[in-house]
């Protein structure tokens, strides 16, 4: 637990804690205006040229239940892009500012600092989680009484999307510091981690949109496999139709926790630290 | 107390061999405790990775590198037994140098009053809560021997510690070294200055090419020199003197400056068979062999970029 206590105060007394709070609010602000007027829509119309799923898709998202899941865990798109790259961090810096030499010596028993590394970023996670969690109670209500839904708060739906947020939070730090071991350079992996999680987004679900089109409709579901749809899917209030269930979004970002968690480990034992 | 013993390094058989250099070769040397041992070798003679491997931040390749028996990654409580200083320039360029040694006082199990107590122990109080990125390498390195003596270890070791410090902090640093030997503490101290170490060191162990040259008391080491003492002469009659001291089985060798430079006799002789043959002297001192001297001769060759 020491170790722990260690590596968060290694965040507090450097200035990055407080950049990425200055990074993050504006983030969230702009993605709360934008989730409220998505929000905001109608039906579509019939001869809107969508497939039967999409529409089917679109529909249930505007059920007043869908609109306050999406709405209650507002902030966590970047939210977790900046508890992703705070855990990156966490291990790049070491090697960056050549502090992993007095890291390890001082604890020569690399799993422990690596494993506090992970308690580390599951905290960093959990304060996020917090910070936009309690943003949302207080604006959601008033965005949902302008659209008429009512608050939707006493929903379990609401709170069990709250959760599995909390629990995207968490699973993308371990993430972090997995995928921090594996690409040392904080440049790099800063980098990589960024646009792959910003950008690859859109640019893997147009792959899947093309490859289900002109190969076949079954590979949309392999879609799941990339971290930030599983993500997504897990979070989503119910399950939408043309979807695989929520548990496999969940299985499968657990899934890249523990590998990159396990390998990550494994690699800063047998490294040579020079 | 820790298991007895652990005070005394041991080096044994130690290689550490990269793609295609052999960093380490077939190392052995044991470090005593309450002495400075000066661990000397020109750049690249396999020091650092050495004391790498020691602190387990290197893996070997064969051998071990031991405190008593014990690898230091199996020591119960490393910061206590162990302090080092490897880089001077390693520690967050944001974080002030309080709270470095905060961090690591954390992380270790230490109050964090001993921060400050070493602070004070190395004269960085006034520094302590500026940023690292504002320090001079010679602060950096007191921020590092500040960090080493945290745990107030049995052993200390520094790698290259005189790197960056003017003359004051050399003399400072070698002061302080001295004291903490004194107290029966084991000091290992990696240098290429050798003029330095000859004045903090009480044993050397002396490195090229990854393999041990020579290991003992300074003194030895200095006097076991083949010709330790070596005569210097100058002369307008070089020929007719080397012909006369060839004759008392000298070996004489041209200088640098076009004086000679004559082994195996003593001046008194030389001065004699000048006298005899006749030839004029304008210079006739002995010099005593000093570390660089040695040095330079045991590593003759081995020395360089490989």
């Amino acid at each position: 637990m020491s170790l722990v206590n260690a590596e968060l105060f290694k965040i507090r007394t450097t200035a990055l804690w407080w950049i990425m709070a200055i990074v993050l609010v504006p983030l969230y602000a702009v993605t709360l205006l934008i989730n409220w007027a998505n929000s905001n829509v109608t039906a579509v119309p019939d001869d809107a040229g969508v497939t039967d799923t999409q529409s089917a898709q679109i529909e249930a998202a505007l059920q007043p239940i869908n609109v306050a899941t999406n709405l209650y865990t507002t902030g966590q798109f970047f939210g977790i892009l900046i508890v992703l790259l705070l855990s990156a961090i966490i291990v790049t810096s070491e090697f960056f500012h050549l502090t992993a030499t007095t890291t390890f010596l001082t604890t020569p028993r690399r799993e422990a600092v690596i494993l506090a590394k992970f308690g580390a970023a599951i905290i960093i996670g959990v304060l996020v989680w917090l910070v936009t969690t309690v943003l949302n109670l207080i604006f959601v209500p008033l965005i949902m009484n302008n659209l008429d839904l009512g608050s939707q708060i006493g929903e379990p739906a609401v709170w069990r999307a709250i959760g599995l947020n909390l629990l995207a939070f968490v699973l993308w730090g371990i993430l972090g510091v997995g995928a921090g071991v594996l690409i040392r350079s904080q440049i790099a992996a800063t980098l990589i981690l960024a646009i792959t999680y910003v950008v690859g987004t859109a640019v893997v679900s147009l792959i899947f949109l093309l490859l289900s089109q002109y190969v076949a409709e079954w590979i949309n579901n392999l879609q799941v496999l990339v971290p930030t749809s599983a993500s997504q899917l897990m979070i989503s209030g119910t399950d939408l139709p043309g979807s695989p269930p929520r548990w496999v979004g969940a299985v499968v970002l657990i899934g890249y926790a523990v590998v990159t968690g396990f390998l990550g480990t494994w690699l800063t034992k047998r490294r040579d630290i020079s | 107390m820790s298991a007895p013993g652990t005070d005394e390094i041991v080096v044994d058989h130690l290689t550490k061999q990269y793609k295609k250099l052999r960093a380490v070769d077939d190392l052995s040397f044991k470090v005593r405790s309450g002495r400075v041992t000066g661990f000397l070798g020109p750049n690249g003679a396999g020091k650092t990775t050495t004391l790498r491997m020691l602190l387990g931040l290197v893996t070997p390749t064969a051998g071990t590198a031991t405190f008593g028996s014990q690898k230091y990654i199996d020591l119960p409580d490393p910061v206590r037994e162990v302090g080092a200083v490897l880089e001077a320039s390693s520690a967050h360029r944001g974080r002030t140098g309080r709270n470095h040694l905060r961090m690591i006082c954390r992380a270790a199990g230490l109050p964090d009053s001993r921060a400050d107590e070493a602070l004070e122990m190395v004269g960085l109080t006034p520094a302590a809560n500026r940023k690292f990125k504002g320090y001079s390498l010679g602060m950096r390195q007191r921020l590092g021997i500040a960090a080493a003596m945290l745990g107030d270890p049995k052993v200390l070791i520094l790698d290259e510690p005189a790197n960056g410090l003017d003359p004051e902090g050399i003399r400072w640093m070698r002061d302080l070294l001295k004291a903490l030997a004194s107290q029966g503490r084991t000091v290992l101290v990696s240098s290429h200055l050798l003029g330095e170490m000859q004045l903090l060191a009480d044993d050397v162990v002396i490195v090229a090419a990854g393999k041990l040259i020579r290991q003992g008391p300074v003194d030895e080491v200095l006097g076991d020199l083949s010709g330790g003492v070596q005569v210097r002469v100058r002369t307008p009659q070089a020929a007719e003197l080397t012909a006369a001291l060839a004759e008392l089985d000298a070996t004489v060798t041209p200088g640098a400056d076009g004086s000679l430079v004559v082994h195996g006799v003593e001046a008194a002789a030389i001065g004699h068979a000048a006298f005899t043959a006749r030839v004029e002297l304008h210079e006739l001192s002995t010099e005593r062999g000093d570390l660089e001297q040695v040095f330079l001769q045991l590593t003759a060759g081995k020395a360089g970029i490989r």
